[in-house]
């Protein structure tokens, strides 16, 4: 009998291990993949990329919302000696811009309320004052804009044109507003 | 030999640990393939079950990595709150040979819409352009849509074509105060009445 409790507390301490291991990593593991397929599909780094018209057949992360219109930023600090610059140009309806770390975590959302929103991120080592910091050096940022039509989708496209997302340190001005009907 | 019979014993062990350990851990969270985006929820009204702590770091590790599998890139409660349904009114699986009368009306929200996925929380593959319904065509008072594999007559449609075992998403957009600190309270849900299914079964 006493044979069988040392494989036994091995097999318990070595299942308590892989279980916690398991259910810890797979956010950032599960994130680390998305924003590989991200790449893989062309979404720049340090740039908004608007996603296609959300359909079955153009989705590319779970549950995504056929009444959303997506733009995209992959970021990494790695990558960059300075923060970055991102604007969300402004929306009629409902918009809003939000920061993702690679654990999934939603550090920051700003809502457009019909203007255009823009936030400066430092990298997690930054000691800067001002802006936001994200708490890993990768993640994404998200603009999401309400647009349940194909006609409202055709105006973000032309909308997301002034969206920004760069590491340069004097970014232009946004340009004025177009009349939205 | 002996030696060698208790290397492989203790191996054998690690070996069984660390697939149990695992696979407990992948079961518990949502993560093995086909399992759904059901969780126990913190939060349930009348089948709708919720997690507010979705996009949160607050969230314990079994909803992060539940969140992660099945809700990448969810906005915390302050933005928008999330609820899944898999059942009908009478507490039978959602599905693809039946029609359902999805009804509900004024939600405590700045817009909300309803979702239909699969049960790999994809959008069905199909083309009928009805996978969602929102306040902007639903209305702001009372109103109803027909879930069903092949267009109404008339009125708004969720299309279950190719959804299989399907499950509905309930999004609300820039929640009312209220709505975030007593959702059972503020919240009415909408209804999912059984109208038929194929076969005949009611």
């Amino acid at each position: 009998m006493n044979r069988w409790i040392g494989p036994f507390v091995t097999a318990a301490v070595a299942g308590l291990a892989a279980h916690v291991f398991t259910v810890q990593a797979a956010p950032a593991f599960i994130m680390g993949r998305a924003m590989d397929a991200m790449e893989q599909r062309g979404v720049q780094l340090h740039a908004f990329s608007l996603a296609p018209r959300t359909t079955p057949q153009t989705q590319t992360v779970v549950r995504p919302s056929p009444d959303l219109a997506y733009s995209v930023c992959r970021f990494d600090f790695d990558q960059l000696d300075g923060p970055l610059t991102a604007r969300m140009a402004a929306w009629d309806a409902y918009s809003s811009v939000s920061f993702f770390d690679a654990e999934t975590n939603n550090f920051l959302t700003l809502r457009g309320d019909g203007v255009a929103r823009e936030v400066v991120l430092h990298g997690p080592d930054a000691k800067a004052q001002t802006g936001a910091r994200s708490p890993t050096a990768r993640g994404l940022i998200l603009i999401r804009r309400l647009a349940p039509t194909a006609a409202d989708y055709d105006r973000v496209t032309r909308i997301s044109a002034s969206d920004l997302c760069t590491a340069d340190p004097s970014p232009a001005p946004p340009p004025a507003l177009e009349p939205q009907p | 030999m002996a030696r060698g019979r208790h290397i492989l014993t203790y191996g054998l062990a690690v070996v069984a640990g660390i697939v149990a350990g695992g696979g407990s851990a992948l079961a518990l969270s949502g993560l093995f393939p086909g399992f759904g985006a059901m969780s126990d929820g913190t939060i349930d009204i009348e089948g709708w079950k919720a997690d507010f702590s979705a996009g949160s770091d607050a969230a314990d590790p079994y909803t992060r990595a539940r969140i992660a599998r099945h809700g990448l890139l969810a906005l915390a409660r302050s933005e928008a709150v999330y609820f899944t349904r898999n059942t009908d009114d009478q507490g039978k699986r959602l599905r693809e040979q039946c029609r359902y009368r999805l009804s509900g009306g004024t939600m405590p929200a700045q817009w909300w819409s309803v979702t239909l996925y699969d049960a790999d929380s994809r959008l069905p593959m199909n083309d009928d352009g009805a996978l969602s319904i929102d306040a902007s065509r639903a209305g702001e008072q009372a109103w109803s849509a027909t879930i069903a594999p092949q267009a109404p007559g008339e009125g708004l449609w969720l299309s279950s074509r190719k959804g299989g075992a399907f499950d509905l998403t309930l999004r609300l957009y820039v929640p009312d105060a209220r709505l975030v600190e007593d959702p059972a309270g503020s919240l009415i849900p909408p209804r999912i009445e059984r109208l038929d299914c194929a076969g005949g079964e009611g």
